[in-house]
């Protein structure tokens, strides 16, 4: 049943957009300019391609995020039976933490975390 | 019900992974990629694998995805694009891929699957958690803190690589 809502949820909300969409298309005024294709009102044209080659900085904050990431996926499952578990849980998860910290410690003192 | 969004889904995940693999512009396979696996993340979602698919929403959508297109933009040429593969190629490399799968669906098809008689695993998180924490028969707490020291490994690597390369 739920499935079925699914499949409901699922085409209005397409026919939502699909509609929008193509009722704007029937009433808009059509007119073409070459003013129209510029990408600003006024100002100065770009020059060049705009993609540029991004800072390496950025390439080891994703990576810390990413096993940042991964640890989460296994805190969720304690998080849940928390209350459970009890205090052995926690010291379960405090070991799981405190080696994950030693790993943030290692990355701040060799500067990873600053921005260069 | 379910049927319709099976197959619906795997026809989304099968369009965007050809459009992946025959995509010339660099980026664009990057987010055809991102459809595709958010696509297993609806598949897995469709069979009550709650937590699986959030796991795949959050690490492949999320983290693999960025790490991707991170890396497309640290290159230099982004909007290069690939050269158009030769008609042999693409032939001879589209009859590999047909056998494989033809192999595979054949293997699959044809294997006498069996029931355990074993009674179903109840798959929720609780039942997870308690696993993953247990000390018991069943507990994996030591392959739990095992990880960690996999993850601070891969830290550590990670970090000494990427200044290793700043500093050059």
């Amino acid at each position: 049943m739920t499935k079925l809502y699914l499949l409901l949820f699922f085409i209005l909300g397409v026919s939502l957009v699909g509609v929008a969409l193509l009722i704007s298309y029937l009433f808009h005024p059509k007119s073409t300019n070459p003013q129209k294709a510029e990408p600003y009102e006024c100002g100065i044209k770009t020059h060049g391609p705009s993609w540029v080659q991004f800072n390496v900085g950025y390439y080891l904050f994703a990576i810390l995020f990413l096993i940042f990431d991964v640890d989460t996926v296994f805190i969720f499952p304690w998080a849940v039976v928390m209350k459970d578990m009890g205090v052995a849980g926690l010291v379960e998860i405090l070991i799981f933490f405190v080696v994950l910290g030693l790993g943030l410690l290692y990355g701040w003192k060799k500067g990873a975390l600053k921005w260069e | 019900m379910e049927q319709f969004f099976f197959y619906f889904i795997s026809a989304i995940i099968l369009i965007f992974s050809i459009l992946t693999v025959v995509g010339r512009k660099i980026l664009r396979v990057a987010v055809y990629l991102l459809f595709a696996l958010i696509g297993i993340a609806a598949l897995f979602f469709l069979m009550d694998y709650y937590f699986q698919g959030a796991v795949q929403l959050m690490i492949y959508a999320g983290g693999i995805i960025v790490l991707i297109i991170f890396s497309i933009m640290l290159t230099s040429n982004i909007d290069l694009k690939f050269e158009r593969v030769s008609r042999k190629k693409s032939m001879a490399s589209a009859l590999l891929c047909g056998t494989g799968a033809l192999i595979t669906s054949w293997a699959i098809l044809t294997f006498d699957f069996k029931p355990s008689g074993l009674p179903p695993l109840e798959n929720s998180m609780r039942q997870l958690g308690f696993s993953l924490l247990g000390r018991g028969a069943g507990g994996y707490v030591l392959p739990f803190e095992v990880i960690t020291i996999l993850l601070l490994a891969a830290m550590v690597g990670a970090i000494v690589i990427a200044k290793k390369q700043k500093n050059e």
